[in-house]
């Protein structure tokens, strides 16, 4: 059977640097940093990390009533992210119903606020009876996606990855799936996250967050670097616009970049442990899929949320396979971490990086701690024909995945 | 609770859950044909009655022969009436 190739014809974006393409470029160019100090979390008995980046909610009035009551904060962005990405691509309206259009959307679970909200009436006196109708539809787990179809009407293939922080990137990889073996022909991808104190409450439980910049929010998280701390939670969408190529070409489609290769795969070994193992056979087999060796791609885009264990692991995965001839910078100082968004947010980072010859730095990055050292650290802007890249994404879960793109 | 109370009250149900503009809210509206509102909406609508006024209708058979804010106006008024002749 002939596979298809599948390209990305449109991209679209809420984060904490703007809820445009334009601002979030322009946040990353500068070398900005959205991350700010949380005051509202202080009164959490616990919660050692006061630091977000949050993204702004807005425009949501936009959405008409009866589509906006089943979305919680996540399912606004993904639908705002969604609906810049389809005019992006200059997709026809009309042929979103045609059966072969769908959409993968992920996040880590439903909307957080709205989980909460749902605890908050129904527990105190036991009482269902206060429970709006469309709580349900906001907090399911594949809320993002099933609110997206129901928007633009889509009547193709609709599912969810759920797999933590590696959702995005999953939703990307089952749509390039899907489209390669002719099953779609276009496929909208991605993922997204809303910040909640429960959510980094989860992580921070478990000591993963920085807690030791709250008083200096924009010098966390620092990925790589010998004083990171911790990840920093953030929040947002990114979504893709995935075309089988010959759909594309049909319609002479502006395009970023083709995928060429994919993996995703388990550690087996630990539930929150990243495992430098298993992050190497993720992106050697992405590489294979993707018909290429190692000294051909052209930048790395790193999982690196700022974490001691999970860089180290990363950096030895990447150094193993790579060395240090690759250019590597992770986006989560710009951002923090945006979870099960963050895939698609910073797989639409690089492919504009790809677009414009230039690799954005590692921001916060300062001194590369000794148990990072040996790759090719970027943190500074650099300028360099960027024709190939790899997007790592790791999960809680033992999760992986890695996705290579080529520009065409 | 006067006639009038009945129906600012439920005019600001419509107005505050339902996003309808004051000047649409007559008496004769129809909730689904001319309201805009659907099966689920009308969980809500009995969810946001029962706050605003009190009463617990969730399981009242009347509530599915509502049709126009009239027909709610009178369903509040009757139920309110009834409770107060409970209370005396």
């Amino acid at each position: 059977m002939q596979l298809k190739r599948v390209v990305i014809t449109g991209i679209g974006v809420v984060t904490p640097l703007g809820n445009s393409i334009g601002s979030f470029i322009e946040g990353l160019e500068t070398g900005r940093s959205a991350v700010r100090f949380m005051e509202e979390w202080t009164k959490y008995i616990g919660m050692r990390s006061h630091v977000a980046a949050p993204a702004e909610l807005k425009d949501e009035k936009k959405i008409p009533r009866q589509s906006r009551r089943s979305m919680g904060r996540m399912s606004i962005f993904a639908v705002q992210a969604a609906e810049q990405a389809l005019a992006d691509s200059e997709i026809a309206p009309a042929g979103l119903s045609s059966g072969r259009t769908g959409c993968v959307i992920g996040s880590t679970m439903g909307s957080s606020r709205s989980i909460n909200d749902v605890f908050e009436m129904m527990l105190p006196d036991r009482d269902l009876t206060k429970l709006p109708s469309t709580m349900f539809f906001q907090c399911m787990s594949h809320t993002a996606s099933a609110n997206v179809a129901q928007y633009l009407g889509l009547t193709g293939y609709i599912a969810a990855t759920a797999a933590a922080c590696a959702s995005g990137l999953q939703a990307v990889g089952a749509g390039y799936d899907l489209i390669r073996l002719g099953r779609q022909d276009i496929i909208l991808c991605g993922g997204a996250e809303e910040l909640h104190p429960t959510v980094t409450g989860s992580f921070d439980v478990l000591f993963a967050t920085s807690a030791k910049y709250n008083q200096t929010p924009q010098k966390t998280p620092r990925p790589f670097d010998k004083e990171r701390d911790g990840l920093v939670c953030g929040e947002g969408s990114g979504i893709l616009v995935l075309e089988e190529y010959e759909h594309a070409i049909k319609r002479n489609a502006k395009i970023y970049a083709e995928i060429t290769g994919y993996s995703t795969c388990g550690s087996g070994s630990h539930m929150s442990q990243s495992d430098k193992r298993s992050m190497i056979k993720c992106m050697n087999e992405a590489l294979q899929n993707a018909q290429m060796t190692p000294e051909k791609i052209d930048y790395i885009n790193a999982h690196a949320t700022g974490t001691p264990q999970g860089d180290t692991e990363e950096a030895g995965a990447i150094k193993e396979i790579f060395g240090d001839a690759v250019p590597v910078s992770s986006l989560k100082g710009h951002i923090g971490h945006t979870l099960g968004a963050s895939g698609a947010i910073e797989l639409i980072a690089s492919l504009l990086m790809m677009e414009k010859n230039i690799i954005y730095p590692t921001l916060n990055l300062d001194e590369v701690s000794p148990d990072c050292a040996g790759l090719n650290h970027i943190t500074k802007p650099v300028a360099k024909e960027v024709s190939t890249i790899l997007k790592n994404c790791f999960a809680f879960g033992g999760i992986n995945a890695s996705l290579v793109c080529r520009k065409i | 609770m006067t006639e009038q109370e009945i129906i600012d009250k439920t005019n600001k149900v419509f107005e505050e859950s339902f996003e309808i503009e004051k000047d649409k809210l007559t008496p004769g509206a129809h909730i689904f044909t001319d309201l805009g509102l659907d099966s689920l909406d009308i969980v809500d609508l009995v969810v946001a009655l029962q706050k605003s006024f009190g009463v617990k209708i969730r399981n009242e058979e009347k509530v599915r022969n509502i049709r126009t804010l009239q027909d709610i106006y009178d369903f509040i008024s009757a139920i309110k009436n009834e409770d107060a002749g409970k209370s005396s």
